[in-house]
């Protein structure tokens, strides 16, 4: 069996010490390759499973997905609870540690800013969705005027439930909108993930925003209660808010 | 209305989950997606392709930018 190294995330300041006895995927014990300073926090992977081939194959298997992404997230969290951490995205393999240790000094300086950005900081998501029930989106049926004909009240009718979609949507897309520059407010940074499918989460309602916010862990309470105003404030807005995430979307390299 | 799920769901659930918990414990489909979201950096929508990009010969990384049908059909009984 060849191996690759899979490579969980960068991080400043956790030992070798720190990741003893603890395991990644398939149970394969976590190493720390330090370079310059910066830890790349690794474990094996069989590269029959996780070579470009493997990797094909098995993106496309979701209950292979789930395993490797809750144990990415589990290793991401515990080396995020020691020292500043970014996070890397699913299933980046090396071959070997000659590559990786090329590629981190490659790296450096994007991945040291990168910690600078998102030490102290917490990911948090907000969602919020409208239920359309809930304000009474069923058409109302009013009579036709009198002595109009059967076909121009269907046509009347059909236009007027054509508008009122399209204000909703207009109105909906505005509160979104609104709600996510609030929380911009209250957060380092804050980005909008594109909305989730319905048919992956089972939720009711429609998703308006699927926000994702960087916030510094000493204000979280003004966060969470900024949350909650604007959850009073939009009547028929449900908002729900999770976390603390390690920083995913905000440790990208790639980010200036 | 709001509704914290920092402690009731099982995303928020994974900070203090002990180390005895296998890391192939089921998720919620909300908190996979959540998660899928957030590791495969492009968010998880339903239609498009899977993209893989190799950047240098011995490095392989992955961009997931959908999941398939296939990965739909599977999570939607749940």
């Amino acid at each position: 069996m060849s191996t690759g190294l899979y490579f969980y995330a960068i991080c400043r300041g956790v030992t070798a010490d720190d990741l003893a006895g603890q395991a990644g995927i398939g149970e394969a014990p976590l190493r720390l390759v330090d370079q310059d300073g910066l830890g790349a926090v690794v474990s094996e992977v069989d590269l029959d499973e996780f070579g470009e081939d493997g990797l094909k194959r098995n993106l496309e298997d979701l209950a292979w997905l789930e395993t490797v992404a809750l144990a990415h997230d589990r290793v991401t969290r515990l080396v995020a609870e020691k020292a500043p951490t970014a996070p890397l995205r699913l299933a980046t393999v090396f071959l070997g540690e000659a590559s990786l240790r090329e590629q981190l000094a490659q790296w450096h300086e994007r991945a040291e800013r990168a910690l600078d950005r998102v030490e102290g900081r917490s990911e948090w998501s907000v969602k919020a969705y409208v239920d359309p029930e809930a304000r009474g989106e069923q058409s109302q049926d009013e009579p036709a005027p009198e002595g109009m004909g059967a076909g121009k009240a269907y046509l009347l009718k059909r236009r007027a439930a054509t508008q009122r979609r399209e204000s909703l949507a207009e109105a909906d897309a505005a509160t979104a909108d609104e709600i996510h520059a609030a929380l911009q407010g209250v957060s380092v940074a804050g980005r909008r993930l594109a909305p989730q499918d319905r048919r992956l989460t089972g939720h009711t309602g429609e998703m308006v925003l699927n926000g994702t916010y960087l916030v510094d862990e000493t204000r979280v309470v003004l966060f969470k209660g900024a949350v909650d105003a604007l959850a009073a404030h939009h009547v028929g807005v449900r908002v729900e808010v999770g976390g603390p995430w390690p920083p995913y979307s905000f440790a990208s390299l790639d980010e200036q | 209305m709001t509704s914290d799920r920092t402690s009731g769901d099982i995303t928020g659930g994974l900070v203090s989950r002990p180390s005895s918990n296998p890391a192939n414990e089921p998720l919620q489909p909300v908190a996979l997606v959540d998660l899928l979201d957030r590791l495969l950096g492009a968010g998880v929508v339903i239609s498009g392709d899977l993209v893989i990009s190799l950047a240098g010969v011995d490095l392989v990384q992955v961009r997931l930018h959908a999941l398939i049908a296939s990965v739909r059909a599977e999570m939607v009984p749940r």
